[in-house]
This record gives structure tokens, sequence and C-alpha cells, in this order.
């Protein structure tokens, strides 16, 4: 039998190679890390789950993570919240007027990302711009740098642009005649909306949903600088792990536990995005 | 399109153009240097903000070279990507990592004969326990570490008399910076507590923990870390900082409100040096470069913009009397001889330690 070999193949060879050298090696050595104890060679390697009892008995870890999670939550809540109305009222602004509010949506995020956050440190600290306006209006010495209110509201800030654009595209997509059959069936604008333009627009919140949760559980920098080093969150246990404590093994461990979540919450965004697919079949 | 393609092109006609004259430039210079030091490149590898302005662009003009300049965040990320095989022509690391380097044979000896300079350092920064005999340091800036304060809001005796038991003093909750390290914060509640810095002793390390832990719960510190020196020039946000002395003098200099104390509980001397890691490939280069560091002219320009003091002993005392620049800044000069004082050795068992430690002081607040 004459074996045949995809033509395709040879295109895709120095890809196959690069993702295997920089994704697939790494990641093994980082499980491999993580089911062996420290201070191993290569010759007498030892398996061990040492370091998952550890991460599970130790409730400061498990605290880090689940506030790692809890912070990425509510940004993306609050991130759908302020970002589907905006989306909408894009969608339905026509021609150069929508392409003016996507600009000024999108135009602050040509700006480095710490930048910004460093802009609103000088935004909220006692006798910044905030603080003086307050004053102003007779609320002296308010400071609302290092508060939850400060980090909640520089990952909003941050992470906004993404899930607004996402819901857009999905609305801008939308045939409009579809809304027109709806109201020739009889519904009402409230009712067409939930019936026809949400249904609709889900696609759009689902990969928004992705765009914003994932970096939000991994960032720790906009926490850190706006939270006053008080949001101790996975990134930053896991670096310390490595670069300070000189435990490999048990940071391999933590990234291993935090790539299953994070595997596991984008199987669970696709299964919500399959639904509503099967429902039409 | 026909515009736009006609842009590209002038673009990048004009770049190759720009490019060729760049190397027409470097290859009259590269011959000398190669010929003298066998490269014409000099890999350096420093903390951010930590050296003047100037002081490359003259050398590179002296000695017709090139350097090539990256910026660490902390001692052991400069470890992690030296011991990776990243290869650099000098490191300015701290004492206490000069030492780790050191035992994992990962620096080279210094060439003597070519540090002709040497003699104008001061004799408080030579042969320390780190490096007895320098044969493998040269001392780049000192320093200590300490309090800023804002005495329009902290009295001075109140900081003078309660030294680092000031961060657990209900008064001031809220109005404390804490510096984000865990080797500074071990040394204050180990110095609050009067053990050694470097101590080996677990039972004091888990009460120095206790210590960082009240603060931590009762005291609502910001973590930060080089934030602080703009936080405390402004001098809007909070009142009381830990700071490196050599950041506390730039903050003393731009904030006439603050000042420095070193508290009698005992403090960190530190020392950053510049090394030649074992695997240069311009050693000889190295050695030229640390020989102009520690000329009268660099050392005080260099201590000029940074505020760090100086291991150059004629510039410091010039720098230092009072009339000087820093003569009336009480966070230029680090103390010396103060037998509460310690160098940082280091220790792998207790650096781990402290290191776990340290997260979870900071992650137990809402817990």
């Amino acid at each position: 039998m004459k074996l045949k070999i995809n033509p395709f193949f040879f295109m895709t060879g120095p890809y196959l190679i690069w993702i295997t050298a920089m994704i697939v090696i790494p990641m093994l050595l980082i499980v491999l890390y993580a089911f062996t104890i420290e201070g191993n060679d290569v010759a007498t390697i030892q398996f061990s789950l040492d370091n998952f009892v550890r991460f599970v008995t130790d409730k400061t870890f498990l605290f880090v993570v689940g506030k790692s999670l809890w912070i990425a939550f509510l940004t993306t809540i609050i991130c759908i919240i302020l970002g589907y109305p905006i989306a909408y009222i894009i969608s339905k602004s026509r021609g150069r007027q929508s392409l003016i509010l996507i600009l000024l949506l999108t135009l602050p995020t040509w700006i480095n990302m710490l930048v910004r956050t460093y802009a609103w440190m000088g935004i909220l600290q006692e006798g910044g711009v905030l603080s003086n306006l307050l004053e102003m209006i007779g609320i002296p010495g308010v400071s609302l740098l290092y508060t939850d209110f400060a980090v909640a509201l520089g990952m909003v800030y941050n992470f906004l642009p993404f899930m607004v654009l996402q819901i857009h595209t999905s609305l801008a997509k939308m045939d409009n005649s579809l809304l027109e059959a709806a109201s020739d069936l009889g519904a009402n604008k409230v009712q067409s909306f939930l019936r026809v333009t949400l249904p609709l627009s889900m696609p759009g919140v689902v990969s928004g949903i992705t765009l914003v949760f994932l970096p939000a559980v991994s960032s720790f920098f906009i926490p850190k600088l706006l939270g006053g080093g008080q949001y101790v969150l996975v990134g930053n246990v896991i670096e310390n792990q490595f670069i300070t404590a000189g435990k490999w093994n048990f940071g391999s461990a933590i990234s291993l536990i935090m790539a299953i979540i994070i595997i596991f919450s984008m199987w669970l965004t696709r299964k919500i995005e399959v639904q509503p697919r099967k429902e039409e079949n | 399109m026909k515009h736009s393609s006609f842009a590209i092109f002038a673009s990048v006609a004009l770049l190759m153009i720009c490019g060729l004259f760049i190397f027409a430039g470097c290859g009259k210079a590269k011959s000398a240097a190669i010929e003298k030091y066998g490269s014409d490149r000099l890999k350096l590898y420093l903390p951010g903000a930590y050296m003047s302005d100037s002081l490359i662009p003259n050398f590179e003009k002296q000695y017709g070279v090139k350097v090539i300049v990256e910026y660490f965040d902390s001692n052991e990320m400069m470890y992690a990507k030296v011991q990776a095989g990243d290869k650099y022509d000098v490191l300015i690391p701290s004492d206490y990592m000069i030492e780790r380097l050191l035992s994992q044979k990962m620096l080279q000896p210094l060439d003597k004969n070519a540090l002709t300079n040497i003699k104008e350092l001061s004799p408080a920064v030579m042969n320390l326990k780190y490096d007895p005999n320098n044969t493998y340091s040269i001392p780049y800036f000192w320093g200590n570490v300490g309090i800023v304060y804002n005495t329009k809001k902290v009295d001075p005796k109140v900081v003078e008399e309660q030294g680092y038991s000031i961060f657990q003093n209900p008064d001031y909750a809220g109005r404390i910076y804490w510096y984000d390290s865990e080797r500074d914060s071990f040394m204050i509640a180990l110095k609050v507590l009067g053990y050694s810095m470097n101590t080996e002793n677990k039972d004091e390390i888990n009460k120095a923990y206790e210590w960082l832990l009240k603060m931590n719960d009762t005291m609502n510190p910001a973590y930060v870390t080089d934030e602080v020196i703009d936080a405390m020039t402004t001098g809007k946000q909070k009142d009381i900082a830990i700071v490196y002395s050599g950041d506390a003098a730039t903050v003393l200099k731009e904030n006439k409100d603050m000042s420095y104390f070193a508290p009698n509980e005992g403090t960190n001397v530190w020392y950053d040096a510049m090394v030649i890691p074992a695997n240069a490939q311009a050693p000889k280069l190295a050695n030229e470069f640390i020989n102009y560091v520690m000329t009268y002219d660099v050392s005080l320009e260099n201590t000029k913009a940074v505020g760090y003091a100086s291991p150059n002993d004629k510039v410091l005392k010039e720098m230092s009397a009072p009339d000087g620049l820093f003569g009336q800044n009480k966070a230029y000069l680090p103390r010396s001889g103060y037998d509460k004082d310690e160098i940082f050795h280091d220790n792998e068992v207790i650096r781990s330690m402290i290191s776990e430690l340290w997260i979870k002081v900071k992650a137990h607040k809402a817990n």
C-alpha cells in the first residue's frame, strides 16, 4: 500500500514544530513538575500528589483562587450590564454616527493598559481630580484609591470595550426584517427584544464573556495598583512560587489547576453557545 | 492604492539608506574597540531607573562601543534569567544575591589591573563579608531602609520614639505605605522583636510572621513598590512609608515636608555592586566599564541623578558635606558603624520560608 502524504502537511509542518516546541512541551513540563516533588533528578523521578494536597488543604491558596474567580466574575457581570445597552445604542445608530461611537469606545485602548491604570491612580487618590471635585461640592477628604470600588472600576474600564464590540458585532449582523416580522405578528417592542434580539445576540455575549472573563482571572496588576497590593491573586502567587520561593513544583501545580479551571469555563461557555442552535434543528 | 504603494516603497528605501549610514558609522568604531577589548558590544543588566541618563551615551562615545541595556524588577528575576543561560557582561545585583551567585560559581573574578580607579572608593563600602576582598564585585550604590514621613502630619518625636512600632500604632491606621518585599518586611518585624534579621530560628521567624499579620490586619496598609516614590513626593495620599534611603533622598529633595528616619531598632544596610557573570561575552570591556563607573566625574553625575549614596569616597564626602547637594538631606548618607544594622545573608531555606509566609500575610486580610 502506498502511503499518500497530504501536500499541505509540508506547509503546516513549521507550524506544528513551532506549536510543539513552544506550547506542547512546556505544558507537558508543567504537568510533570506538578506531579513530582522537589529535588528530583531525571533519573530518580518520584511522582506524588503532594502539591495538590497542599493546595487543597491550605486555605490561603483556595482563598486566593476564589478571590481571583470572584473578581473576574464581578467584572464580567458589570461589563455585560453596562456593555449591552452601549452595544445596542451603537448598533441602532446609523453610518457615521456609529463609526464615531466605536472610535470613541476603542480610542482609549490605543494607550497602554498600564499607563491608563496609573492615570486612574492619579484620579482616584486623595488630593486627586475626583476628590477635588467632591470637595468643591462639599464632600471633603474622600479617598477612593486602594478600595474595592477602585479595583472594580479599573477592571471594568479596561475590559468593557471587548464586551461591547463582541455584542455589537452580533447585533449589527442581525437581519432587521426579523424585527419587522415580529411586529407584524403582533409582538410589542419588549416582546420582540426578548424573543428576537436577545437570543440572536447571545453568541456575542458569550464570546464577550470569554474575552473578558479569561484575561480578568489572570490579571494581577490592575488589582495590585488600584487595590494597594492587598489583592493577592493567582498570578501573584504563581510568580512568587517560581521567582522568590523557588518552589517550581508547587507553582506548576497551581498553574495546572488554573489551566483546568479556564478550560472548564471555556467548555461551559461553548456549551451555552451551542445550545440554541440545537433547538433550531 | 497607487498612492500608498509609493509611500511604502519610499519609506522602505529611506529605511535602507538610514540603515546603510548606521552600518557605516558602526564599522568605523568597530575595528578599534574589537582590537582593544575583543568586543564592541556590552550587555548590561540592572534595576530600572538606577543610572544617570548620560552615563551610557558618554561611555559609548568615549570607547566607540554599543551598550545594550536591560532592566530587572528584582534580584530574583535577574537570577532566574541568568541561571537560565542568558548572557550578560555586567550585572548590578545586591549583596545577598552576589553571595548566591558566588555559591553557584556564576561569577568570574574581576581584572584588578584594569580597575585602576578602585582606590577612589570609600573604605566603608569595601571588603565586606559578601565578597571579602572585592575579588568579584565593585560597589555601585549603597544605602539602608528606613521610614519616610510627612512632618506636617506626623510628629518627628513620635517617629523617633516608636521606630518601626509606628506601623502598629492605630493612630496611623490607613495612613501607611508598606514596601512589598518579603525580605524587607521580615527584616522590620525581626528588628522590632529584637532578633537578628538573619536569624535561622523558626520560632523567631514565626513570631515575626505574627507581627506582620497584626500589622496587616489592623493598619490597612497599601503594599507598594517603586510607586511609593511618586506617592510620597506628592505627599497627599498617605503619611508614613517604608522606603530605601536613596529613593527617600529623592523624595526629600522634591518635597520639603518629608523627613527620613532609620529606626534605632536597627536596619538593613545594603550594597548593590557590579559583577561580571562567568559566561560574559565581553569580560575585558566589562572590566573597562566598571572602571569607568568608578571615576569621580561619572560617580558624581550618577549620584546626583539617582539620589543613592555613591561608593566614591570624594563624591560621597562632597555630596554629604553641610553645603553639598545632599548635605541637609537626612536620607542620603547611610548610617555606618551602628551595631544593630545588618547586611542581609542568603539562606535558601529561610528565603523560601519567608517568601511563602509573606504571601500569606498579604492574602490574610479579607479571610
